[in-house]
């Protein structure tokens, strides 16, 4: 093993990324599922907005605190996607799948704060504002959660494609985790049909374009942070070795 | 050309393409086991309005769409054999072959879309008609992300030489296209014969 095959500091720096994915999926069970009422959803698209201030209103506190831990789960996926792109980055040559990663990574985590600031505001004046301004941000929240499968899905297939088109024991992670990643960007796919329907399994708050790409994401950060850890482990990493010139 | 004799030589157990492909089918099936359950649920609470919409699409479309995409399957792996026993790059007018009966899938598919929407069936006229344009949509993404892969499948098995990478591509596409024919069995049962 050469100085680059073995670095120790890439170990820790990647068992970072790593744990960082793992806790954003706990903070998120917490913040989310527990406190937040986001998955399961509390609200519905077709409540009306008195039905919308009436839920809230009696969750005011739950929520707000929810609302913290969900900050703090999604600016992790800074560092869990840096974590990837740097591993991604060792076994290309020159890094344009690296790069374009970075991007979707810093899109993404934009997004998700933006989903954790609506959910915040939600539950800052809910008796003051008007009932449809109310109404207006889980809307915008789950709109940007689960609209934006361009840039989630894009991530995950610029994670997939520096994996498939490596050159033989050169890819940067086993090759199943590109299929893993595929098969997320597929499932973020029902996502877009929120925009056409107000209620049943296609609605922000149904079965198939909730549930399905919300388990679908946080299952995909499970398991990218599993494999990141297992990559830092001595003696099972999975360093490239340098191209001879 | 002796790496694909030597491949066919050899008696371990084969999975076809690579485990990853795998994976990716059963993910693929658990979801549209989903949707299957939904569609299930509908025709239970709304027998009536689910028992009448489905007489009212056309048959012979759903046959005809059954038929183009089991002949695509049939060609698939007719071409995955031939190219594996001994290869030979004419072996891609298979793959041609599979591509045409995809494109007649989706040209049928619009026909049908086109004659229901200009009838005014849209996804808003009733559960049944929902189910039917999402779930057909998402199989449609299905068989167009199909197609492209068929063409890289082409354009791998044009190759005077085929390497184990080369054969682990044609199997693994044709695996995929194989998913997509076998979801497209159980949507036709479940929305037009049940």
């Amino acid at each position: 093993m050469n100085g680059r095959d073995d670095d120790p500091l890439f170990r820790k720096s990647l068992t970072f990324c790593g744990w960082s994915g793992i806790a954003a999926v706990v903070l998120f069970i917490i913040g989310g599922c527990f406190l937040g009422g986001m998955l399961p959803p509390l609200l519905r698209a077709n409540d009306s907005p008195a039905e919308v201030v009436r839920k809230l209103s009696e969750n005011l506190t739950a929520i707000r605190f929810g609302s913290i831990f969900l900050m703090c789960s999604f600016a992790l996926f800074g560092p869990f996607g840096a974590g990837i792109a740097a591993q991604t980055r060792r076994a290309e040559t020159t890094p344009v799948f690296s790069y374009v990663q970075l991007v979707f990574t810093s899109c993404g985590t934009v997004i998700a704060l933006l989903v954790a600031f609506c959910w915040a505001l939600m539950v800052f004046r809910t008796p003051e504002y008007h009932p449809t301004l109310v109404q207006f941000l889980p809307d915008a929240a789950y709109f940007f959660a689960l609209f934006s499968v361009p840039c989630f899905g894009g991530w995950c297939v610029m994670i997939a494609l520096p994996i498939l088109l490596a050159e033989e024991g050169r890819e940067p992670f086993p090759r199943w985790v590109a299929y893993v990643n595929l098969w997320a960007a597929a499932l973020y796919g029902p996502g877009q049909m929120i925009l056409f329907f107000k209620d049943g399994p296609f609605s922000w708050h149904g079965v198939v374009a909730l549930w399905i790409p919300y388990l679908a994401y946080f299952g995909w950060i499970a398991i990218m942070s599993l494999v990141m850890l297992r990559i830092a482990k001595p003696g099972t990493a999975r360093y490239p070795q340098p191209v001879p010139a | 050309m002796e790496r694909v004799a030597a491949a066919r030589q050899d008696v371990r157990p084969h999975v076809p393409g690579e485990i990853g492909i795998w994976a990716f089918v059963a993910g693929d099936l658990i979801v549209f086991s989903v949707f299957f359950v939904l569609v299930a649920i509908g025709n239970r609470d709304e027998a009536e309005v689910f028992t009448r919409s489905r007489a009212s699409l056309d048959l012979g479309i759903g046959v005809a769409n059954t038929v183009l995409l089991l002949s695509g399957s049939w060609f698939v792996a007719r071409g995955v054999a031939r190219c594996r026993e001994a290869h030979d790059p004419r072996f891609s007018r298979y793959f041609s072959l599979a591509i045409l009966c995809g494109l007649g899938f989706v040209a049928n598919k619009g026909f049908e879309w086109g004659t229901k929407i200009a009838a005014g069936i849209t996804p808003q006229t009733n559960d049944f008609y929902m189910y039917f344009f999402v779930f057909t949509g998402i199989h449609l993404v299905h068989v167009l992300i199909g197609i492209g892969v068929l063409l890289l499948v082409r354009h791998t098995s044009r190759r005077p030489v085929l390497d184990r990478r080369d054969v682990r591509t044609l199997e693994t596409g044709a695996t995929f296209w194989h998913l997509v024919d076998f979801l497209w069995i159980f949507l036709f049962a479940l929305l037009y014969l049940l």
